[in-house]
């Protein structure tokens, strides 16, 4: 009973290689899976499968019908890196002649904005007494500007306190009106160990109570009363989740004009925030790392 | 002529009542010390009449000549050369001195005149200078808790100043007047004498100054021009056989030039105690003392000649106590005694008058199990009306293991209790951002009251934490060393660590509508200072004083140190401003302390010419005057360090023809002046301002 059957296997093996064999201008491989499904230009994505040539000249792929380079070949694994400027579409393999299609499509991602803003202003009146007020200086991490729209902001500043585009006014004066679904939430670390708004749970604003709390070494500064200086606490990195839905992180340098390494409380001008920040444009990405 | 039949009588008296005065040990006061060995008695450490050289704990001694022969004239100026004590700026510029003993701030250091506590402290700080030195026997430093004696704000250290006592049948004293640098005016007047068994002294000074100046950029003086008097006068008796009364009574008072307003602060205490010799062996002491401290100023606006500012401090205590000292004439002697302590307070800041009392025992037994062994064993209870009961216990040992060095450690604890500020305050900033801040006994009706206003965003804290009493500050101090002493020789060694916990340390209680906070008090900080202090004596010939102190000292944040050491304390690049993590080493330690400390002193006299010359030199190393980078604490990237430094002091005296003597000297012979960090940019402060030359003639009578 073993034998005819171990008989037909190899005979069945043998014929399988002879019709390679003859094909041989044309040698068959499989494109299997690839990893990661998404990522923006730059990123680099392994396609598996078997019978790849060893020679990358003899490679070509293609994202979304452009060429994208590729990085190393081996019999089993192609890595390309997303080539600038391609579109979503299914990856295309071609080797000798013969083209494989990925059976799913590949989503090129928009680049991550990693950018420095200076010198936003952001006044306010009263507080010497009375009620603080004046309108919020606000900030659209879309356009990395001021911005004077009334729904298309994400963060806004007045005097060492922020707001965020999600929740209800707290009930000081003249607060922006929140019409999206934007949030808050206060990680420790340097700006790089922060990778991901994963798992972070964002407060929104809420009457009495902003989603950064406001008041020395609450949020985000300290007041020292031996100098009269605000800082920014270091290692405090805000999370912001947008108006729209997408994810920011922020770390505040300075409070003060030109952000000087050690500011003079009575010549430098304060409310003048330097911050820098990464923002994911891409809807449902919550990766922060650049 | 009544006086003079009085003085017979009384010389009788005390010819016939000689024996019984031998009770007392003799006290220390000679000005001829750098050259005699006398043994040093202090009354601080066990409220009992010690040998300097045979106590179980860390004691320094500083006598009457050595304060003369520096020439200064201030406690503040004598405390900054002793081994291990440190006079620290406040970090504001222009700021108040504070002591700072093993590392321990200013607020938790007792200053005692006679035994009895001086209030009025600002921010916590008690301003030494207030102090003149002219009519001082002795100044005696006990380093570690004593609040098993001292009760309340002995942690770090207790100052005991101890006055003059007229000890011969004639007029003694001294007139003398000091001239220096910064048009400073020192007139000195202390005179003594004894009637029988009567003494009776009379001290007054007054001093003056144009004041000086740190920050030459901006418009104001940093020290404004000032006068000040002090006014002391003490009477001690032996009335009939068995009581010996005193009455002791002392007056300062100093103004400001601060025109237009006025800056005034007054001080008074006043001392009244009988001691009763009932047989050989006990003593009961009863003691009634009153201070009272003052400050009045007022900011008037220069041009429409409204009020300002009008910020008014008025500070009162009455202490009755009873001690009880019994000796057993061999291995025991027994201390006990109790109080009740009467303290009120008016203050601008204050919605009225308040008040707490106090009362409490305490009790010592000194004991001698084996001529080597010294153990002494203390306690106090403090019951108070506002926050809870303290029990501060003490224990210390010495042994003797040669006749030339001995072995001493002690242990003890100390509290402070909450300030009538953390208690009582109940106070809005109005033009200084509209924040308030609410005392423990003013948080639950503060809150209220805001909440009324509709002035309350929201809470901060649960409802129900609100107005949970305040506990008093803790530490414990743990002093071990020993002393050797032989020939020319004497050195002593001593590692100390305080612990304290139950800092009290403001928090945020609530927000307020117009975006401030309302600030409350809570217990939370926990920290610790330790350290070693070397301290040596070298007497290498007659005429000849060598001295040399070095302190070694870490004083760190508990819970800062924690989190530093698990990585979640970040610091700023000073170049890029982004957060990098502090890694271990990284932080300082507390504001204000220099991990070494030196001193050099060098006391000489030349007999043959009636002269005399020292030279003090005292080194501090590099300290951080405050977090600049918003980490809440003090890490080297910090740019507010202050490089070490060394101030050199010198003075030379002569006497003519036995009873004038004139001195000539410098501090800060150096003329250090130093930058200090937080002085804004393109701007110079100075630390120190520089050399001050002086002069002093003084008539001994």
């Amino acid at each position: 009973m073993k034998t005819p059957r171990t008989l037909f296997f190899l005979f069945l093996s043998l014929l399988t290689l002879a019709s390679c064999s003859d094909d041989a201008d044309a040698p068959e491989f499989a494109l299997l899976a690839y990893s990661p499904e998404t990522g923006a230009p730059g990123t680099e994505v392994t396609l598996t499968g078997s019978g790849f040539p060893s020679d990358p000249s003899e490679v070509s792929v293609t994202i979304g019908g452009v060429a994208a380079p590729v990085v190393s070949v081996s019999e089993t694994r192609i890595v390309v890196s997303v080539p600038a400027g391609a579109a979503s579409g299914e990856i295309r393999v071609t080797a000798n002649g013969v083209t494989r299609t990925s059976s799913g499509g590949f989503t090129v991602l928009s680049q991550l904005v990693a950018e420095t803003f200076s010198n936003l202003e952001a006044p306010q009146t009263g507080s010497q007494g009375e009620p603080e007020g004046g309108p919020f200086t606000k900030f659209s991490f879309a356009t990395g500007q001021v911005t004077e729209s009334e729904t298309e902001w994400d963060i806004a500043f007045r005097g060492t306190t922020l707001a965020v585009n999600g929740g209800a006014p707290t009930g000081t004066a003249d607060e922006p009106e929140r019409n999206g679904n934007g949030g808050a939430a206060i990680q420790d670390g340097t700006f790089a160990e922060i990778t991901s708004a994963e798992g972070l749970t964002f407060a929104q604003d809420a009457p009495g109570a902003y989603a950064i709390p406001t008041g020395s070494g609450n949020g985000w500064y300290n007041y020292n009363p031996a100098t009269f200086t605000i800082n920014p606490i270091p290692g405090k990195i805000l999370v912001f989740r947008t108006h729209d839905g997408r994810y920011a992180k922020v770390e505040i340098l300075s409070y003060y004009r030109d952000a000087p390494a050690q500011p003079d409380p009575f010549t430098d001008e304060s409310r003048v925030y330097t911050f820098r920040y990464v923002y994911n444009p891409n809807q449902g990405e919550m990766t922060l790392a650049q | 002529m009544s006086l003079n039949k009085n003085k017979i009588a009384l010389f009788f008296a005390g010819l016939f009542l000689l024996p019984l005065s031998g009770q007392e040990l003799p006290r220390q006061v000679s000005d001829s010390f750098p050259t005699q060995d006398l043994e040093e008695v202090v009354i601080s450490a066990t409220r009992t009449y010690r040998q300097l050289s045979s106590l179980p704990l860390p004691v320094t001694l500083i006598p009457k000549a050595q304060i003369e022969r520096t020439g200064v004239t201030r406690l503040n100026e004598i405390m900054a050369e002793q081994t291990g004590i440190v006079m620290t700026p406040d970090a504001t510029i222009g700021g108040g001195e504070g002591v700072q003993i093993q590392g321990v701030a200013s607020d938790y250091v007792l200053i005692l005149i006679d035994g009895v506590p001086a209030v009025g402290r600002s921010s916590g700080n008690l301003d030494l200078s207030r102090f003149a030195l002219g009519n001082v026997a002795q100044i005696e430093v006990v380093k570690g808790p004593s609040s098993s004696l001292f009760g309340s704000e002995a942690l770090g250290g207790v100052i005991n100043i101890i006055t003059e006592e007229p000890d011969l049948e004639r007029i003694r004293g001294s007139i003398s007047h000091r001239a220096a640098t910064f048009n400073n005016q020192n007139t000195s007047v202390n005179l003594g004498r004894k009637y029988g068994k009567t003494g009776v002294s009379f001290f007054a000074d007054r001093l003056s100054t144009d004041g000086y100046d740190l920050a030459p950029a901006d418009q104001q003086q940093t020290v404004n021009p000032f006068y000040n008097y002090t006014l002391g006068g003490r009477v001690r008796s032996e009335i009939g056989k068995t009581l010996d009364l005193l009455v002791s009574t002392r007056y300062f008072a100093q103004e400001f030039d601060v025109d237009p307003g006025t800056s005034e602060e007054t001080d008074f205490n006043s001392l009244l105690r009988a001691t009763h010799h009932v047989g050989e062996r006990s003593e009961w002491q009863y003691e009634l003392y009153y201070t009272r401290y003052t400050t009045t100023e007022e900011t008037v606006d220069p041009i429409d000649e409204t009020q300002r500012l009008d910020n008014d401090f008025d500070q009162r205590l009455l202490r009755p106590e009873i001690r009880f000292t019994y000796d057993f004439k061999g291995p025991f002697q027994l201390i006990a005694g109790a109080g009740y302590a009467f303290e009120r307070l008016d203050r601008s800041l204050f919605d009225g008058q308040v008040s707490f009392n106090s009362q409490y025992l305490f009790s010592q037994l000194d004991f001698r199990p084996v001529p080597r062994l010294n153990l002494i064993a203390g306690a106090r209870f403090d019951h108070h009306s506002v926050y809870a009961s303290q029990l501060s216990p003490k224990f210390s040992a010495r042994y003797d293991i040669t006749d030339h060095l001995a072995l001493k450690a002690s242990v003890g604890s100390g509290f402070k209790a909450p300030d009538f500020r953390q208690l009582f305050l109940d106070f809005t900033n109005a033009s200084g951002g509209g924040y308030s801040v609410l005392g423990k006994e003013a948080e639950v009706r503060g809150i209220q009251r805001l909440e009324d206003r509709g002035e309350l965003a929201s809470l901060a804290v649960a409802r129900s934490e609100l107005g949970i009493p305040l506990q008093a500050e803790r530490s414990v101090g743990y002093n071990a060393g020993f002393r050797y002493r032989k020939g020319i020789l004497t050195g002593e060694v001593n590692l100390f660590r305080n612990d304290f916990r139950n800092l009290i340390d403001t928090r945020i209680l609530a927000s307020k509508t117009n975006g401030q906070n309302v600030f409350g008090y809570l217990n939370r900080d926990r920290v610790y200072t330790q350290g070693a202090e070397v301290d040596l004596q070298l007497r290498p010939w007659p005429g000849l004083r060598l001295n040399a102190g070095y302190q070694y000292l870490l004083a760190f944040d508990k819970d800062k140190r924690d989190a530093v050491e698990q990585g979640r304390v970040f610091a700023r690049d000073p170049g890029t401003l982004e957060a990098v993590r502090l890694e271990e080493g990284d932080y300082f330690g507390l504001e204000n302390r220099s991990r070494h400390t030196l001193n050099f002193r060098a006391f000489g006299e030349v007999p043959r010419w009636d002269a005399f010359a020292n030279l003090r030199v005292t080194y501090r190393s590099r300290f951080g005057l405050a977090d600049l980078n918003g980490n809440d604490l003090l890490d080297i990237t910090d740019g507010s360090f202050v490089r070490g430094y060394a101030l050199v002091n010198l003075a030379l005296g002569k006497t003519f023809l036995k009873r004038y003597q004139w001195q000539v000297g410098a501090n800060n012979l150096l003329d250090f002046r130093g930058t200090n960090p937080l002085a804004a940019q393109d701007t110079e402060v100075f630390l120190n301002p520089g050399i001050q030359l002086f002069t002093r003639l003084s008539i001994q009578l």
